[in-house]
Order: C-alpha cells, then structure tokens, then sequence
C-alpha cells in the first residue's frame, strides 16, 4: 500500500461565471520515501494538489489516504490535529512568524506535540543542525537572509518527523545560487531521514533532485515517470 | 496554553505603540470607572451599612442644612425615655458649605466621652485626655488630615473657627473619616453659631430589638409637644434625604461608569481586530502547521486578555493608590460620601477588565479562527 493514495480526486471552482477545475479525477499513489516532483504551466493545479493532500483545501471529490488515514474524512479540527503529527510545509514565501527567533519558529510545530522541553529542545536543534542553522538559533527572520529563512521553515518542516513533507516551490523566491543549496538539502533530507517529499515547482532543474516526476495539465497528471526515464521539461512555464 | 505564551507577547510587541496605546485608554477608562464605582460604594455603605439602618437621627421638621436645624438641646433626656433607645448622643454641626462641594469641611460637636462610647473611632495619633482636657481641641478624620495636610498639634481655623489639633481617627465607618470632632460646648458658643442649649440633631442608638421605625414615630410623638416639631429618621434614609441631589447625580455618573467600560470595549476591540486583519496570513500559516482553529481562537482571546488587563490592573492600581492617598470626599449639607479604596473596588475592577478583554477579542478570534487558509496564505 502506498504512502500517500489519491483517488479520482476533482475540485472545482468559480470565477465570476467561469467554472475552473484545477484537478480532474486524479489517481496517484505515492511510496514512502520517495521524492516527487509536480511540474506543470501555471493554473494547472499543482498547488491545488498540494494544498488537498495537505488537508488546508477539500477536494469536491475523490479521497485521499497518508499513512492509512483518510484525510478527507477529518474534521478542520482533526485535520490540523493530523497535520502537526504528519505532515511538513515547506512555503515559496517562507513564511515564518517575524516576532519569533529561528529557533522560536521551528518550534512552533512541536509545542502542538505531547513532547517534553527538553524533547522539544533536542528536536529543535536537531533540525536547526540539519539545515546547518545552529549559528542562528537566536536570529530573527529579518536578520537572516532569504535562503536562510528557507532553511528555517524547512527545519520547521521537518522536525515534528512527519511522514510527508510538501514543498510550494520552495526554491521560487531564491537566487540561483541559494536555491542549488536548498535543492542539495532537500535531496539530502529525503535520503537521509526518508522524508517523502512531494515539491511543486517550475523550475526543471529543481525538479531534477526527485526521483519521480509528474507533470499536469488541465487537472490531470499528463506525463508520470522516474527521472532519467521520462523527460523533465526545461520550461513548465505556460 | 502557557506554551504559545512567547507567541501571545511577542505578538503584542509587535506593534508596541498600538499596544500601549491601547493599554493606556484602557488604564485611564477603567480608573475612571473605579473612581466613580468607589463613589457608589461609598454612597451604598452611607445609606446601607448596619449603622444607617440601626441609628435614628433627630432632626428639626422640614429642615434640611444643618445651619437651620435647631433641636433644643434638653430633648436628649426626653429622647431617652422613649422605649427602644439605647442611648442619644447630641450633635451640633458646622460645615464650611451647604451645597455639593469636593472640600467640605464639617464639624460635629459632641460630649467628648459620648463620642468615645457611640462611635467606632481609632485614634492614629494624638490622645482623648487632651481633647477631653482642652476646650477647643478636636480630633480630625483621617480623610480630612490628608487632605487638608493636617497633623496632631497643630492649629486649624477656618471661617470663624480654630481648633488645635489633638488628634487624628480612623473609623470603621469610612464616611466619618471627612469629619472634624470638637466639644459640644465649644460649637455651640462658636461666634455667629449662637446655640447655646441648642444642637443640630440627636443621634439615637437602638437597643438589639428595637424596631427603627417605630421608635422614630414614637420620638416623634413625644416630642410633638416640644417648642420644636422633629423628623426623626433611620440615620441611611437621613443622609439619603439629605444628599438628595447628590444621589441623582452619582446615579447619572455611575452611567458614565459603564460608558468607560464601553470605551473600553470599542478600544480594545478595534485594536484586536487590527491586529488579527494585519496577520490573516500568519493565522493561515499556524493552521497549516497544525494549530487547531480553535487554539487560534484562544490565542487572540489570550492576546486581548493580556492587553486589556495591562491596561486595566495599571487603572485599577492607580484609582486604589489615588483613593488611599488622596482622601477625597463629596458632601453637601454636612452629610459626606468617602471616596475609599476596597477590596470588593478592586475585584469589581479586574473582573470587568478581564471580562471586557475576553468580549472584545470574540469577534477578532472567531476572524481567525474562520480563517480559510488557501485563500490567506495567498494574501500579500
């Protein structure tokens, strides 16, 4: 059984009076461990994807199970329960709270846990250590740079060991230099601790780190394969 | 809860000037409305307590100012024989002002040992010899000594009288604080008083089973005869006669009252909801993390809590220290209301802030709570 299932998965929404349908009877299934990619021209319904497999948006239709759990079944209140205990987000924009140090905001998922101080403590920095933040831990967002703020809400993402970690673009708002290094930490967070990670991106290259690619279209998965067999598109852009 | 306690101050320093800002409205509406609730208190206590109700209070008929009351002095004794009295105390009163007035002076003339036997009152400093020995010397509220700056031994005059100083009580009955007693004899031959043989009212004490009213009707009846006909009252509904004009007006400002707590409300709840409107995403993005709509909901509860309690205990402390230290007091004809501080002010006080601080932040929290996270975490 995989990881993650979905299953004729549809959403649609309106516009004014244009029905849009970001996903269209999608089925896909996920394996523990793996990394992949979700490429596609804009408003084809990657962050769409993301967001119901997050539980932060409903499908109109379709189910979703992570880990055996049918997410779509949970209540707001359940589903947020779930994703403190199973599920990472990683923000193009970061994202992080500005009144709270690094350290603070790597926290924050953690203090929904039933985990000790010290637990608590020793995650943290665990997480700050992986992400090579360990210098910073007392920094506010404003005083660390935009790809160290990236770390930090991947840190964030990852320390409460959830079984799924998404990524919204997460190397979108970097320089060139600075996304090559969060690409290289993600890859190596998936294989070391492995994290499945599902990451939606424009940028081929970026898609390059995982180790399957998909690619949508008009709500539908139009291409499915491992990198190296199938072709990852230089530009998803539309 | 406790564990997002750096997020709720942190969030509240954020926008530090706001918060103080608010902070301070808050302080300044809830001190007023302690002060005026003290007034309450202290007009409730005046018209309410176990001496108001168990003291009767002889006055001369349809006679209000204490200036035109003139009782003989020779109806004490007559007074006495009524069944039910316990003992009559005769006052001759003096005050600077008859109408409403912040700086009342007033001045009760009684036999020095039956002040001491009637009333509650503890000396702070100073001695009963001296102002039993010494015709002119009198023993000053508390309330009086601290606002007019005045201590044992010195001289005090005011109009045309002068009274050394023997002495400064404190009383369990807060409104006798505002009071100045001398000698009776002393009052009665002050220049321009000319009541030799004659007092302002008696103070009637009751024995334990003694029915009020029907012991004033009874005073009343036996001294019809008299060359002066008598009101004779429960002391509370005396001085609520008396301060008639008063209670209207402490009644409208005890709207004003709940005007400050409505203040309070609008502040604090306009602050909240800027604050909430100012971090849509931030909402969003703790709910993506896991944070139950429910603990956002308390979150911003917790944060207007806070907020307005910092405001409102620094109120509620201020008006306390005021009250303690400032010895204010309202009267009018002769009859004065403390301004006290208690412990019951300051409850009243903290309880509304926090009940304000948790109606204020419903409306911001239930916002964030609502929020729908897709659509905010795509807020610029």
């Amino acid at each position: 059984m995989a990881l993650v299932e979905l299953r004729n998965l549809t959403k649609t929404f309106k516009k004014g009076d244009e029905t849009i349908t970001p996903l269209l009877n999608v089925d896909l299934d996920i394996e523990d461990g793996e990394f992949v990619s979700l490429m596609g021209p804009s408003g084809t319904g990657k962050s769409t994807l993301l967001n119901v497999i997050s539980g932060i948006d409903r499908p109109d239709e379709g189910t979703i199970h992570v880990d055996g759990v049918e997410v779509t079944r949970l209540s707001r209140g359940r589903l947020a329960d779930w994703r403190a205990a199973n599920l990472g987000y990683i923000f193009q924009t970061h994202n992080l709270v500005p009144v709270l140090t690094a350290y603070e905001n790597v926290e924050l998922p953690i203090l929904l846990l039933p985990l000790s101080a010290a637990e608590r403590c020793k995650r943290v920095e665990l997480a700050l250590e992986a992400v090579g933040l360990s210098d910073r831990i007392d920094h506010y967002p404003r005083q660390l740079s935009g790809g160290q703020e990236q770390r930090v809400g991947i840190a964030r993402a990852i320390v409460a060991h959830p079984k799924v970690v998404v990524a919204d673009e997460p190397t979108g708002s970097l320089d060139t230099k600075t996304s090559d290094q969060i690409q290289v930490l993600l890859q190596r967070l998936n294989r070391e601790l492995n994290i499945t990670m599902i990451m939606v991106t424009h940028d081929a290259e970026t898609a390059g780190i995982a180790s399957r690619h998909l690619v949508l279209d008009e709500g539908r998965i139009v291409e499915s394969g491992k990198i190296g067999t199938t072709a990852v598109p230089a530009v998803a852009h539309r | 809860m406790f564990r997002f306690a750096p997020y709720v101050i942190k969030s509240l320093w954020r926008h530090r000037m706001r918060s103080v800002l608010t902070a301070s409205g808050t302080a300044v509406a809830i001190f007023v409305f302690c002060c005026v609730m003290s007034v309450q208190e202290g007009l409730e206590r005046l018209t309410s307590d176990e001496d108001a109700q168990r003291t009767l209070i002889v006055f001369q008929e349809n006679r209000f100012c204490p200036t035109s009351s003139r009782l003989p002095e020779d109806y004490a004794p007559r007074i006495k024989k009524v069944p039910g009295v316990k003992d009559v105390m005769p006052v001759q009163v003096w005050t600077n002002n008859c109408r409403a007035s912040l700086d009342i002076v007033v001045f009760n003339g009684t036999p020095p040992r039956k002040l001491q036997q009637a009333r509650d009152l503890k000396l702070i400093s100073g001695n009963w010899s001296e102002f039993e020995d010494r015709r002119d010397a009198a023993v000053v509220g508390r309330n009086v000594a601290i606002r007019r700056g005045l201590k044992t031994g010195d001289q005090f005059s005011i109009g045309d009288l002068s009274v050394k100083i023997a002495g400064v009580f404190s009383s369990s009955i807060p409104a006798e604080e505002n009071l100045i007693f001398t000698s009776l004899e002393f009052l009665q031959y002050t220049r321009g008083l000319d009541a030799a043989g004659l007092v302002t009212l008696h103070e009637v004490s009751l024995t334990a089973t003694a029915d009020p009213d029907a012991v004033a009707s009874a005073i009343d009846a036996a001294l019809r005869a008299g060359p002066v006909a008598t009101t004779t009252r429960r002391k509370g509904a005396f001085q609520t006669s008396t301060l008639s004009d008063l209670v209207d007006l402490i009644g409208f400002a005890h709207w004003l009252g709940y005007a400050c707590v409505g203040l309070v409300l609008a502040l604090v709840t306009t602050t909240s909801l800027m604050s909430v409107q100012d971090r849509i995403k931030e909402h969003a993005v703790l709910q993506t993390l896991g944070v139950r709509p429910a603990r956002v909901f308390r979150l911003v509860i917790a944060e207007g809590l806070l907020l307005c309690n910092a405001g409102g205990i620094f109120g509620v402390a201020l008006a306390l220290a005021m009250l303690s230290w400032s010895g204010l007091a309202v009267g009018a004809e002769g009859v004065t209301i403390a301004f006290r501080p208690s412990i019951h002010l300051a409850i009243s006080g903290a309880t509304v802030t926090a009940i304000v601080g948790i109606v204020a932040s419903v409306l911001p929290a239930l916002q964030a709570a609502r929020t729908p996270i897709v659509a905010s975490l795509r807020e610029v």
